[in-house]
């Protein structure tokens, strides 16, 4: 299943260098999770990935293709998908139509998993149960979040980053989304999870990438990654770290 | 001037007014809100005036408004980085440096003196009619193509995050420039029309940034992201200029006039049509259906 990985990449605003030469792999077909402090470069590695924001410098290679130089939504085509920590979405446009921006613009000849092949397929597998003519505007937080995941989701993506997608939802809501991502990654797409809560990356995924100070700190499985002195010293601070 | 007269040349002002506020209202789908539309009524003025005598109407006409097209591409390509506010301005400058251009280059634009086109359908009022009314639907086809389930979405995603558009897969550049040229030719189609109509056109007459606010308060009026809504506006903006010509007379009656277009816009903030359509929905909403468990509970 598809890798993702990035080599040498530096990512720098002005004088700040919120990526610094950095070198990882995602596994194919793994659930990891990519933490790190706040500052980190977590999300700018997120919108340097998905094209948002190009490196200054290194390679950024999908299943072993490069994708640098290719503009956002050619690297969506590409297979690489990915959803906002603050879903953004026009208020005036229905679920339908926002699942149907990349049903119809996603240029690929990959298909959607399990046969889905129409918005309604789309937003029942991800938990949405209003109608498909309800306007943005009425949804709550969650249904916005899964709405996100759909709207990912029908880019046909190989590799789905998921930015907090859980942040802001009640354990109940949390548990289904966590359902979900599990769906996802069981029809063959690998994940990425951006999370904060220790326990849903516990609970959710098998790798663990650890990011500080736009470098890369630590990788392995999430027990190993949080138990490791360097990661709590990187959270908590010099001392706080047994 | 008989009073059927009166009325045709009234219809063929709406008509103009309303084709230039669909070429602004298509644009502003995207997020791009143009105080420059009088660059490209006035380019196709120029171009459509300046060719046809040399290519016939058809193909004079046809090439004034490709120039519409090829100068929205360039200008699309320098301001689509632009940010709202930004985007405006620039929009703003570019019409009002058209101006300069043909005051500057008499030899090819005739300069300031102006340019003498040849008149549409041999001047027949009642023909000139069919032909800008027909040109009118077009452009509604137009903009109702832009608001399909193909590009209203995108459109709307590109004006309200453009990050997320291009996460959806949307190529955002290409789209911005495609709405900036049919937009670009539509203003185009307005300025040909008017230079056919009255047969003279001077730079001041149709680069003035009169062209520029009108479609935005003819849209804005009847009611943004619709066909009906710039139609609708440009005939209810122009009722209303006579009705208050007639009522209060002299000069005093654009106050009047610029007051009342104030007082629709607080009231009807979605315009004409979202007005409307919004009392006709509280008129055919059905009472809200309390289920049986809901009332025992």
């Amino acid at each position: 299943m598809t890798s993702l990985s990035v080599a040498n990449c530096t990512v720098s605003f002005g004088g700040l260098r919120a990526i610094s030469d950095l070198t990882l792999t995602i596994p194919g077909g793994t659930i990891t999770a990519l933490i790190g402090p706040n500052g980190s470069g977590k999300s700018t590695f997120c919108n340097m990935v998905s094209g948002q924001i190009p490196p200054n410098a290194g390679s950024i290679l999908l299943d072993g293709v490069s994708v640098m130089g290719l503009r956002a939504d050619q690297i969506v085509a590409a297979g690489l998908a990915r959803t906002y920590q603050v879903p953004r979405v026009p208020k005036e446009l229905t679920v339908g139509e926002v699942i149907g921006v990349p049903l119809r613009y996603v240029r690929s000849d990959r298909e959607l998993p399990r046969k889905m092949n129409a918005a309604a397929d789309v937003a029942r597998f991800c938990g949405l149960s209003l109608p498909l003519d309800t306007v943005c505007a009425e949804l709550s937080i969650s249904d916005l979040r899964r709405l996100e995941i759909a709207r990912a989701l029908a880019c046909k993506p190989r590799v789905l980053l998921l930015d907090e997608a859980m942040a802001g939802l009640s354990l109940a809501d949390t548990e289904q989304v966590i359902s979900l991502v599990r769906e996802v990654h069981a029809v063959g797409i690998t994940v990425v999870v951006i999370e904060h809560v220790m326990r849903i990356i516990a609970a959710l995924c098998g790798h663990a990438v650890v990011l500080n100070n736009g470098q890369l700190l630590a990788e392995a499985s999430p027990a190993v990654v949080l138990r490791d002195p360097a990661v709590r010293e990187a959270y908590l601070g010099k001392g706080f770290a047994p | 001037m008989s009073g059927n007269g009166f009325l045709v040349q009234a219809a063929l002002g709406v008509a103009i007014s309303a084709i230039l506020a669909l070429s602004w209202d298509i644009l502003s789908r995207t997020g791009q809100v143009s105080l420059g539309q009088s660059a490209f009524f006035g380019i196709g003025a120029y171009g459509s005036g300046l060719l046809t005598p040399k290519l016939g109407v058809v193909f004079g006409w046809t090439a004034g408004i490709l120039i519409c097209a090829v100068a929205a591409i360039l200008i699309g390509l320098v301001t689509l980085r632009l940010r709202r506010l930004y985007f405006t301005i620039a929009t703003l400058s570019f019409g009002l440096s058209m101006q300069v251009l043909i005051v500057v280059t008499p030899g090819i634009t005739g300069g300031s003196t102006g340019i003498m086109p040849p008149v549409i359908m041999g001047a027949s009022p009642p023909a000139q009619l069919l032909l800008i009314t027909g040109l009118l639907i077009v452009s509604a086809i137009v903009s109702d193509i832009f608001l399909s389930e193909r590009y209203r979405p995108a459109f709307f995603m590109i004006r309200n995050n453009p990050a997320l558009a291009a996460s959806s897969g949307v190529p955002v550049v290409a789209t911005k420039i495609l709405a900036f040229a049919v937009s670009g030719m539509i203003a185009g189609v307005a300025g040909a029309c008017y230079a056919g109509l009255y047969g003279y056109v001077i730079p001041e007459d149709v680069f003035t940034p009169n062209w520029s606010v009108l479609p935005l308060a003819v849209s804005i009026l009847g009611g943004m992201d619709t066909t009906l809504g710039p139609i609708l506006g440009a005939l209810v903006l122009r009722v209303l200029e006579e009705v208050a010509r007639h009522f209060v007379g002299g000069a005093g009656y654009q106050v009047v006039y610029g007051a009342v277009i104030i007082l629709f816009i607080v009231v009807l903030p979605k315009g004409l049509v979202g007005g409307l359509s919004q009392l006709l929905h509280k008129r055919t909403r059905k009472p809200v259906q309390i289920s049986r468990a809901e009332a025992a509970s």
